[in-house]
This record gives C-alpha cells, structure tokens and sequence, in this order.
C-alpha cells in the first residue's frame, strides 16, 4: 500500500470520527410529533371558524337582499299608484278606448302574458 | 432502500399516518444532514429539519408515488433549507460554533482532539458543494449515488467534488504541518 493511499485512509478515516456521529439532538421525534399532532387538531378547528364565518356573511347577504326587494317592489309599487292617481282620467279614456278597438279576449291574453313575464322576472331574480 | 419503499407503499395504500411515523426515523439523519451541510449551524438544520417533516405531513396525502420518495423529500429539504438562509439573510461562518466549541473541547483532552479542530475547520472552509458533498458522504458512509440524489447533482459531478475535497483537506493539514500521507 502506498503513502498515498494510507494517506487518504487516515484522512478517511478521521473524516468518518468527525462527522459520523452527526444527527439532530435527543427527542427530536418526539418533537416533530408533537408538532403534527398540535396540527392535527388546528385546521379542523380553523375549518369550523371559517365555516361558521361563511356562513355568517351569506346570511348578512341574504338579509340585505331581502330588504333591497322589498324596498323595490315598494318603490314601483308607489310609482305606480302614483301614475295611476296622476293619469287616472286618461288612462280611463284609453281603456274605454281600447276596449272598444282591441278583441277583449287578446287583451285578457295580452294582460297574462305580461303578468307572467312578470312573476317569471322576479323568481328568476330571487333564485340568482 | 427498502425502508423508503415500504414507506411509499403505505402512502399509496392511503395510510399516510402509519407511513409518517416510519418516515420520521428513516429520514430523520439524512433530512438532518441535508439541512445542516447546507446551513453549518446545527440549531438552524434542526429547525429546518423540523419544518420539513411539518411540511412533509401536510403534503403526504398528496404524495402521488411518481417521484421517489427520497427525491421528494430532499427537494423539500433543499428548498426548505435554502429559504431558512435567505431568511436568516447572515454572513455564514466557516464553521458552526456549537460543534467547533465541541470540537476544541474534546482537543483540550487529547491531541487527536486538536487534530479534529483543525480538520473540523478545513472542511468549514471547503466551496459549498465541496463541504456538501463530504459531510453528506462521510456522515452515514452514504454510497455516492445517495449523496447525488441528496444535493441534486450528478453522480459523477459528486465524485468530482469528493476527490476535490480531499485533496484540498490533505494540503490543507499537510500545510499545517499535519501528517496526512
């Protein structure tokens, strides 16, 4: 065996002494287990936190959509009894009018259809 | 290894609990190992080591067994080491205090003791992937492949940095009037 090669067995060798030993301290496990079980039980309990958050904000929505509907129906409802008292007598003159212009039975189907449209636009509206 | 595969073999089987538990022990060096030939502090690679089975639990459900599972595992370890020292944003010193202090204080018992001083600081003054790959190799006597695997280079660049390092510590201590040859 040359120097050479005794050499690099001895470097080696005090290499392998050196850092052998090398690992992270005592109770290392059982700290990373600790850790992971504290983890364990935080996200169901930020999960619950969250839930409850969503929920509380969807209901707030909710209520404040109630209350907006209602201040609009309100709204065109006043508009419209309004403009009826304003035009009451020309609206009257009309009717007559029509009644006498238009079939009745195509007025009554007019008059459904629009009702319809109606109710149809405002369930749609509450169910989006 | 074949620890590593019955390892992943529970993670598929959706046990990832049972899979952890033998994870911890099986990586627990090399994880270590990796964080510190990389940070020099031993505080530091034990920090890091810990967040890296944190985040390992976390991920393990997700792991999909196309990586292997050592691979997956030193990669979060690299990351997870090389964002510790962008963090700690700090001049490294050549060696780490704790295991130089450690190092010296067996020296003051012995010659033998000094001698590791002096070869503990030779190696704190290796270029990175020099100092990398001898901690990594001579820590568990890791064949070259593992080590390769563990710093993400190729087998043969790893030789290259090993031989590099030793000849570099043989110098060194020759230089200082050790008998290295």
């Amino acid at each position: 065996m040359s120097a050479e090669d005794t050499g690099r067995r001895n470097l080696e060798a005090r290499l392998r002494g050196l850092l052998g030993g090398m690992d992270a301290s005592a109770g290392f496990e059982a700290r990373v287990m600790q850790r992971v079980s504290m983890l364990a039980v935080a996200p169901r309990e930020d999960l619950r936190v969250q839930f409850e958050r969503r929920r509380e904000l969807r209901r707030r929505r909710l209520r404040r959509e109630v209350w907006m509907n209602g201040m609009t129906t309100l709204g065109l409802g006043a508009c419209a009894a309004a403009l009826l008292w304003r035009f009451a007598p020309e609206i009257q003159r009309l009717a007559a009018n029509s009644a006498s212009l238009i079939d009745p039975g195509l007025l009554a189907v007019g008059t459904l259809a629009a009702l319809g449209a109606g109710v149809w636009l405002l369930i749609s509206r509450a169910r989006g | 290894m074949p620890a590593d595969n019955a390892i992943s073999e529970l993670i598929q089987a959706g046990r990832a609990e049972a899979a952890f538990e033998q994870l911890v022990p099986a990586f627990r060096r090399r994880v270590f190992g990796l964080a510190y030939s990389l940070l020099r502090d031993r505080g530091a690679a034990e920090d890091v080591a810990q967040e890296v089975f944190v985040k390992l639990w976390q991920a393990l459900p997700r792991y999909d067994g196309r990586a292997q599972l050592s691979t997956w595992i030193y990669a979060i370890t690299r990351n997870t080491a090389i964002s510790a020292m962008r963090r700690r944003r700090r001049s490294v010193s050549m060696s780490d205090p704790a295991v130089f202090e450690e190092v010296e204080s067996r020296g003051a018992a012995s010659e033998a003791g000094l001698d590791d001083a002096a070869l503990w600081r030779n190696v704190g003054a290796l270029p990175d992937k020099q100092r990398q790959a001898v901690i990594l190799y001579y820590q568990e006597d890791r064949p070259v492949e593992e080590v390769a695997a563990m710093m993400g280079l190729p087998v043969n660049t790893v030789k290259t940095h090993l031989h590099r390092a030793r000849a570099s510590l043989a110098a060194a201590l020759a230089g200082a009037g050790e008998e290295v040859a």
